[in-house]
């Protein structure tokens, strides 16, 4: 399985389209981090957790839309003719789909790990700032979630109909034009930006109401159990 | 003949690619960058904002796609190494030629569907003040003739290399030579033509013939170095020195190579639109010409006849001077560089005269010999295209049917070393200008029209004193408004006629001046009985003399009376920008100090409120003024950057000074009037404060350094900074 996954990955991210991602997704970030992200948000420092949740809150369509691209090479009409050699090989179906999710999800990381890198390279190049400890914890906040759940949700509609995927890059943005309740503010990133002056003091630590807390687990739970799903019912979805 | 044979199957063929869609797909969504990321227009002015800008940045964006789809396009048949094949079926000369013929018809098609899609996108966003005219210009000139520039430039460098890597890096590199180091020179930035503001209310042909001339140097320059580089195309298996020695055969090629760079260089030589100015702005040598002893200025007059086709300007000027020297006298005329003068007569005599290649502020230096007469009347002829001398400003002598700005030497040649006679300098002037356009001395004289001729023009004529003058016309909308005890003759574009009626600008003339005028006193520079308000075309800018007074027409566009930080809607932005005739130009502000939130804007928003207040009520203006402020003074105090200033100074040199910037807006426009708000209070009310301030208004002035500064206010105020501290 080792070999396959290694063999994924490659495919997905040693390629045009990839690198292609991973500049647009570099460019927008230098975008974000010296227009918006170098201000600050809600009075705080460019490089609190609240800031660096804001910045990945505004990567994260774009984030969203990668790990989507990359389940269309499962889903193109191209890979859905090839799965009939696939099938013939003697791996079992269920493991075979993991590894492939695995490998979407390696992608999805090394995405966000770019996007983090920089902002890291950002904060040390301006601000002579290296505490990136303290960012971990709005990272997986916001990040582990959405990418999990855009993993499972988009592998189960790719099953269904490859134009769905498409369709599925827009809600981010759909979002992004609500006007969603506070506990539901970590998806349109509005979170980072009024949650803290709700706190009353200058500066505020990191803090997650349980409400917004519980959207993300649940957010997280739905995802994987969405991944379960189309793992598991490989056979009937072709 | 084989050429044309091929051209349609090879634009069949491109357009058959799925690439190049893509290409032109993104070429007509690129205008957008304009309006997000890249504005290289930095005026407010709607057709600054929503034409030249996504204009520019879709040039700019398209020519560099269209020049990597140019590469990939030539490259295609090397690439899929089957060009041996097709060269030895068709010419490789032949080939390159049919190539470019299809990518340029390919940039034709980009550029009409962009600006199909765009044509209501505009429209929507400019408003009332859109016209076709503009609209076509803006997108042929900065987006149309940046494709096949970008076209021109990747081909030839694919053709000279013959390496698609090597010619992507070249092209590359071609491209950010444009947008760095040669963007503030207007000629040499082939990609993102210099263009800091389109006027929303007057034409606009000045830029655009300037614009025009630049690409049409760039074409001539680009189409040379492409056939030079198409005589390099490989043929036959030899290499590069081999094809050009094999091409060069046919002696039309290389010739018609020379003949382009040769025009190019000329045009990049001759251009009219600027003077070579003597860019040390300290030097002022012409003030230090010595006056001719013995003459005295008696009398001038001028005939000015503008050609609002072609942007020039021809006249006749007579100068009669009192000699009482007994010598022949050199005297001094400052001219527009651009004229050339002829026919110099003193006393009907030809007298010789020269013109200097030195040039300053604006002004070459003529110098005449007049003779050894009593009574001397000069007179000549001047003609040529008015230029100005700011490159990355340009549109300031913008001469049309619809505007006109003639300025001292660009209206008459203006006598530099003649000392005044007992009557000044007195001048008659008779300009002659289409019918739809007035002339509007800037000053307190009166133009009036003295002739109509059946051309459809009329002659005005008007009286002036003074060696210079400067002379608006244009097709404005006159309006007199009885306001402080004179009469307000405010003049705007006829364009702008909606924006200003949904902002009242008449109402807001008028309260303004009657409030201010009863609270601070009369404008110095009003004669009294008048006052002519001018909105002028953009520039940058306002200034006054006696008389008069300039309105910059990018304080009245739709979008900044949109601007909720001047006042609660188009009317109050009206009010506040009418109110800068009091504080700004009746008193003068030094600049502003980055570090302190004095500045003309804390007394104009200050003021704003007064007269909102009084007109509106006091919830209304506590409610869109007084709270306004504190909300923002409050976010300015808490601002990250304010309270540790320490980080501000670790950033690069030019993102301090862009959040300074911001933050120095705040303070100017929020916590400055905050501040004479709480002066208000400790000095004992509105009454005592409109005291200090009349007081203030009308202080005596110290011609060495009239600007009137937070000191002198507090000195006023018997106040002391820390009195006005808000933490």
């Amino acid at each position: 399985m080792g070999k396959i996954f290694r063999y994924e990955c490659r495919r997905l991210l040693w390629n045009k389209f990839f690198i292609g991602l991973a500049v647009v997704l570099l460019l927008y970030g230098a975008l974000v981090l010296h227009a918006v992200t170098i201000l600050g948000v809600s009075h705080t420092a460019p490089f609190s957790p609240w800031s660096f949740g804001d910045y990945l809150s505004r990567m994260l369509p774009l984030l969203w839309i990668g790990m989507l691209f990359f389940l269309t090479f499962y889903t193109s009409p191209k890979a859905r003719r090839a799965a009939v050699l696939m099938d013939t090989t003697p791996m079992p179906p269920k493991q075979y789909a993991w590894v492939r999710c695995a490998a979407a999800l390696t992608g999805g990381v090394l995405l966000s790990l770019l996007c983090m890198g920089e902002a890291a390279v950002f904060y040390g190049r301006m601000f002579h700032w290296y505490g990136w400890g303290s960012l971990l914890l709005p990272a997986l906040t916001v990040l582990l979630p959405a990418l999990v759940f855009a993993l499972g949700s988009g592998w189960l509609l790719g099953r269904l109909r490859t134009w769905l995927v498409y369709v599925w890059m827009a809600v981010p943005f759909l979002l992004a034009a609500l006007p969603l309740p506070e506990v539901l503010s970590l998806w349109n990133g509005r979170f980072f930006t009024a949650y803290p002056l709700t706190l009353g003091t200058l500066d505020p630590a990191f803090a997650l109401p349980a409400g917004a807390a519980a959207a993300q687990v649940v957010l997280l739970a739905v995802g994987a159990a969405l991944l379960a799903a189309g793992g598991s019912r490989r056979k009937a979805m072709r | 003949m084989k050429t044309m044979r091929l051209f349609p199957l090879e634009l069949r063929r491109l357009l058959q690619s799925r690439l190049t869609w893509l290409m032109m797909a993104l070429t007509v969504l690129s205008p957008v960058l304009g309006l997000v990321l890249y504005k290289p227009a930095t005026s407010t002015t709607m057709l600054s904002m929503y034409l030249a800008n996504p204009a520019i940045a879709g040039g700019t964006a398209g020519a560099i796609l269209f020049g990597l789809l140019t590469i990939f396009e030539l490259d295609r048949a090397c690439r899929s190494r089957v060009d041996i094949l097709t060269d030895a079926v068709v010419s490789p000369l032949t080939t390159a030629l049919t190539r470019l013929l299809a990518l340029l018809a390919a940039t034709v098609l980009t550029v009409g569907l962009t600006m199909l899609v765009w044509l209501p996108i505009s429209a929507g966003l400019i408003g009332a003040v859109f016209t076709g005219a503009n609209y076509v210009l803006a997108y042929l000139l900065f987006l149309g003739l940046a494709l096949p520039l970008g076209v021109l430039a990747a081909a030839a460098a694919y053709q000279f290399t013959r390496r698609a890597d090597l010619s992507i890096v070249l092209f590359i590199a071609f491209c950010a030579l444009s947008l760095t180091v040669w963007a503030a020179d207007w000629q040499l930035c082939w990609l993102n033509p210099c263009v800091w503001a389109l006027s929303d209310d007057f034409s606009n042909l000045r830029v655009f013939r300037s614009v025009a001339w630049m690409r049409f140097t760039w074409l001539l320059a680009l189409a040379g170095v492409w056939t030079i580089s198409y005589l390099c195309i490989r043929q036959y298996g030899k290499g590069v020195f081999g094809s050009l020695a094999r091409s060069v055969r046919r002696l039309y090629r290389p010739v018609i190579a020379l003949a382009l760079l040769a025009c190019s260089g000329t045009a990049y030589a001759a251009q009219p639109f600027l003077d070579h100015s003597n860019p040390d702005l300290t030097v002022m040598s012409f003030y230090e010409i010595p006056y001719a002893e013995g003459v005295t200025f008696v009398h001038r007059t001028a005939q000015v006849f503008p050609d609002t086709d072609a942007g020039t300007v021809t006249g006749r000027a007579s100068y009669q001077f009192r000699n009482t020297s007994g010598q022949e006298q050199s005297i001094s005329f400052g001219i527009n560089p651009g004229y050339a003068i002829s026919n110099v007569k003193a006393n009907g005599a030809d007298i010789p005269f020269t013109v200097s290649d030195y040039q300053e502020y604006n002004e070459a230096l003529l110098e005449v010999t007049i003779p050894a007469e009593e009574e001397v009347e000069l007179t000549m002829e001047y003609s040529g295209f008015p230029q100005e001398s700011m490159p990355t400003m340009q549109g300031g002598k913008e001469l049309s049917d619809e505007y006109l700005c003639l300025e001292n030497s660009a209206l008459s040649p203006r006598v530099m070393n003649v000392m005044p006679g007992e009557a000044g300098y007195p001048a008659e002037i008779e300009i002659t200008l289409p019918e739809n356009m007035l002339a509007i001395p800037f000053g307190s004289s009166e133009a009036e029209v003295v002739a109509e001729h059946e051309d459809g023009t009329r002659t005005w004529r008007y009286e002036h004193n003074g060696a210079g003058g400067i002379l608006y016309a244009g097709d404005y909308i006159r309006e007199d408004i009885e306001a402080g005890g004179m009469t307000i003759e405010f003049y705007y574009g006829r364009k702008h006629q909606a924006v200003m009626e949904a902002a009242q600008a008449v109402d807001a003339v008028k309260e303004v001046v009657d409030y201010c005028t009863e609270h601070y006193g009369s404008l110095s520079f009003g004669t009294g009985e008048t006052l002519k308000l001018i909105q002028s075309r953009v520039a940058g800018g306002g200034y006054a003399t006696t008389g008069a007074s300039l309105l910059d027409e990018a304080d009245f566009t739709a979008a900044n009376l949109g601007n909720t930080e001047k006042g609660g809607g188009a009317g109050e932005v009206m009010i506040h920008e009418l109110v800068h005739q009091w504080w700004g130009l009746g008193n003068m502000f030094d600049t502003s100090d980055p570090t302190s939130p004095w500045s003309a804007e804390g007394l104009t928003v200050y003021t704003t409120y007064r007269i909102v207040k009084e007109l509106y009520g006091e919830d209304y203006a506590r409610e869109h003024y007084v709270d306004q402020w504190q909300k923002a003074v409050d976010d300015y105090y808490l601002n990250f950057y304010v309270r540790n200033p320490e980080y501000l100074e670790m950033l690069p040199e030019q993102v301090q000074l862009a959040i300074s910037n911001s933050l120095s807006q705040v303070r100017q426009y929020n916590e400055m009037p905050l501040k004479i708000y709480k002066a208000e209070q400790l000095v004992g009310g509105e009454e005592a404060m409109d005291q200090i301030l009349h007081g203030l208004f009308n202080r005596e002035l110290n011609p060495m350094y009239p600007y009137l500064t937070y000191q002198e206010f507090l000195s006023a105020c018997a106040l002391t900074e820390e009195d006005l501290n808000l933490g």
